[in-house]
């Protein structure tokens, strides 16, 4: 229905710091951090990465490891927003962002190919037939849009934002939304050789920061709206409130040095939502770890929101889990404003004078209403989403 | 939505006067590569020829960019210089950039680093211009276009849902014009699976309405479209509908109908579905090949045949299933055109293109 407000009715997450949102949540009220040397791939290189504990048996896919976990994540939000896995009676879209399974970078593959001429097809048909948003589309019937987005780093908030474009104009009741990706040895390298990975743990915001970790996981989030949800009898105090998504339109990696693309996001995101700044509770913010990333990032939160602006990153419990980051991160802003509490920012201990603003040193209480979550990505890509939560429900 | 702008880039040159010229001209033998392993020889495939484009402005600009960048680039650059808008940069304009593949030959030689010297060596310039949506950065920065940016993939529906989704945008006034289009690209590695997972058709000949087997010949390119809601005075067409999957759109007449038959599927017999006797059908994909958002060179066919009222005979008329076929220019008036794809599924997607008013 048009105009109507979007409910976030389900959520679900996994990643290093949990298997879904309750365990993630004693994780970050522990401030533990579940990172290790990487298990999954060999590899020479020296730095350590979060990943997912174990993937259970009934959402094990053989080789498709971002399929696996978007299904974890989707099994939770479906169950939260008490949705059956099938939903052919509904109208259904699915919309998640990916960056590791939207590509064919199987080194084996590759290197029978180069060394042989051939190679065997295993490869190449997981490929062909694991587009996620397809994919879980499938798995849950679902009969309305589908659409994988490859945003890089953005790419979950932009799924998120998308579905909230579908829900408004009409095109579903329902969607699923948000992103997924696995530990993968090809972004590893890239990111090794970009010089940004830190050999021990990030630390987002920190004067001593020294570059990301990797991490995997996936986060979906039901979106609905407020019409369907009273169709199935279903209440939920929390809704999506707004998008923004801007381009830098400056570099192939680096963000603009004043970060235009991001504070117009922000500042599209907050009209759409018909809230100004000072509204906002908590900041999630998208905070890598990386020098550039975290600078220009902070100084404009810091614009907008003011010095002491409550803000955090939950990269130091994840790591960057790069397409499942912003849906990731969207369930944490929602847990925050539902639980009325946001962990720590881990790994934060030194102000950096150059950006002015700290992160949470410790769990701190949330009473507003909003929370804003960011996402910055490879190739200028911005995006902003605000959730709100009414207190009715 | 209506269509404003068009940029094409294709085997048979750039621009809308190339691509004009190649459905007045019919079918022509695509170019040969050679096979890199197994028993030699060659095999057809419409490549793109970058080095033959003359206008070098926009490609000086990108030196460190790939193939699919480029392309992309240009097409999207004509589509803009296309529109006639008068200040077009200074407006809200988004980028949804669809692509089947990405930029695989780039991944491709990111492992090749790896493979070759290592895991902390490979090349950073390599791996960043992999990354899939390093096509629509480049169009954001050579353009300087600031608006939401967007870069999705769906297979063989990519083109439709990108589309679908500009047209979304435009109805929330989420930005006041959309640069919406394709890129995709031949590869040698990719041209090695769809070669063990598809028949090539051996002559470089596709042969749309055959269904099975089908053929292919592998094709690559780029289409941008300049979309917006505003007056509907020089447009190429409106997009009155996109449906995919399960929502059939709105079912009006179609004075022809155009399908994106091209030998991706091993079986397309699916097609037979959406034609009838009442309504030509024509299929192009034999001017610019098969590729997973081939789609969105039907739509500019079809925006072109709007616009100029004039419809374009079929480039390959082999027809074992007597389906209708378009077989002759044919300059009645014509109102609406729909583009229709299957995937692998037998799901449909329709474009439905309506003339200006």
């Amino acid at each position: 229905m048009k105009g109507e407000r979007v409910l976030i009715t389900g959520c679900g997450a996994v990643s290093a710091a949990g298997m879904n949102r309750s365990e993630t949540l004693d994780v970050f009220a522990r401030g533990q951090r579940n990172a290790g040397p990487v298990t999954l791939f060999e590899t020479a290189l020296p730095y350590p990465v979060f990943e997912v504990r174990e993937i259970p048996r009934a959402f094990f896919l053989e080789g498709q490891r971002t399929l696996s976990l978007a299904l974890i994540a989707a099994d939770e939000a479906l169950g939260e927003a008490r949705l059956s896995k099938d939903l052919s009676s509904y109208r259904v879209g699915v919309c998640m962002g990916t960056t590791v399974a939207s590509q064919l970078n199987d080194i084996e593959f590759y290197r029978s190919y180069r060394t042989h001429g051939s190679a065997p097809m295993t490869a190449a048909h997981r490929y062909v037939n694991g587009n996620i948003a397809e994919h879980l589309a499938r798995a849950v019937k679902a009969r309305g849009p589908s659409l994988t987005v490859v945003n890089a780093c953005s790419s979950g908030t932009d799924a998120i934002g998308v579905a909230l474009s579908w829900l408004r104009s009409g095109l579903c009741d329902i969607a699923l939304a948000g992103g997924a990706d696995e530990m993968n040895r090809i972004p590893l390298c890239g990111f090794g050789s970009l010089g940004i990975v830190n050999e021990g743990l990030c630390a987002p915001f920190d004067r001593d920061r020294q570059g990301l970790n990797l991490g995997e996981g996936a986060g979906v989030l039901v979106l609905e709206t407020a019409a369907s949800a009273r169709r199935r009898g279903n209440a939920a105090d929390l809704y999506l409130a707004g998008y923004g998504s801007e381009s830098d339109a400056y570099h192939l990696t680096a963000p603009h040095p004043e970060g235009v693309g991001l504070r117009a996001s922000i500042n599209r995101a907050l009209a759409e939502s018909g809230i100004a700044p000072q509204d906002v509770s908590f900041v999630n913010a998208h905070g890598t770890g990386t020098i550039d990333n975290d600078v220009v990032e902070g100084k404009v939160l810091r614009d907008l929101f003011g010095a002491d602006v409550t803000m955090l990153s939950t990269k130091g419990f994840t790591g960057h889990t790069l397409g499942a980051a912003g849906g990731l991160e969207a369930v944490f802003t929602a847990a925050g404003l539902q639980e009325g509490w946001i962990p720590a920012s881990i790994g934060f201990s030194t102000l950096d004078e150059d950006i002015g603003l700290a992160p949470a040193r410790k769990k701190t209480t949330i009473t507003g209403r909003y929370a804003l979550s960011t996402s910055l990505a490879f190739g200028g890509n911005n995006a902003a989403l605000v959730v709100g939560r009414d207190g009715k429900a | 939505m209506n269509i404003y702008g068009m940029g094409v880039l294709f085997n048979r040159g750039r621009g809308i006067a190339s691509y004009e010229a190649a459905l007045r001209q019919g079918w022509q033998k695509p170019s040969e590569v050679e096979a890199p392993y197994g028993p030699g020889g060659t095999y057809p495939v419409y490549q793109v020829d970058l080095e033959q484009i003359p206008d070098r402005t926009i490609l000086k600009k990108m030196r460190r960019s790939d193939k699919l960048s480029k392309m992309a680039v240009l097409a999207a650059h004509d589509a803009v210089d296309d529109c006639g808008i008068p200040d077009i940069r200074q407006k809200n304009v988004g980028i949804i950039v669809a692509t089947g593949h990405g930029a695989h030959p780039t991944t491709f030689e990111f492992l090749d680093g790896i493979l070759d010297f290592g895991e902390a060596a490979a090349s950073p310039t390599v791996f960043s211009n992999s990354v899939h949506n390093a096509a629509a950065s480049y169009i954001a920065s050579v353009l300087d276009i600031h608006g939401p940016t967007l870069t999705v993939t769906q297979f063989l529906f990519s083109f439709q849902a990108a589309l679908q989704l500009a047209k979304v945008w435009l109805e929330e006034e989420r930005c006041d014009y959309v640069l919406v289009g394709s890129a995709d690209l031949y590869g040698e590695v990719m041209g090695y699976i769809g070669n063990s997972m598809l028949t090539t058709a051996d002559d470089g000949k596709i042969r749309p309405f055959h269904f099975k087997p089908s053929s292919h010949v592998p094709g690559e390119g780029s289409v941008f479209f300049l979309a917006g809601n505003g007056p509907s005075q020089s447009v190429y067409c409106s997009v009155a509908d996109v449906s995919v999957g399960g929502d059939q759109g709105d079912g009006a007449p179609a004075d022809l109908i155009i399908l994106d038959a091209d030998g991706m599927l091993p079986d397309e017999t699916a097609y037979l579905a959406s034609v009838s006797g009442d309504i030509p059908a024509a299929s192009y994909t034999p001017l610019f090949g098969s590729m997973m958002t081939g789609s969105a060179f039907t739509c500019a066919a079809g925006a072109l045949m709007l616009k100029n009222q004039v419809l374009y005979p079929n480039p390959v008329v082999d027809n074992p299933h007597d389906v209708r076929l378009l077989k002759e220019k044919t300059d009645a008036p014509a109102r609406a055109i729909h583009c229709i794809r299957y995937n692998a599924h037998a799901e449909r997607a329709v474009i439905n293109l309506r003339g200006a008013p």
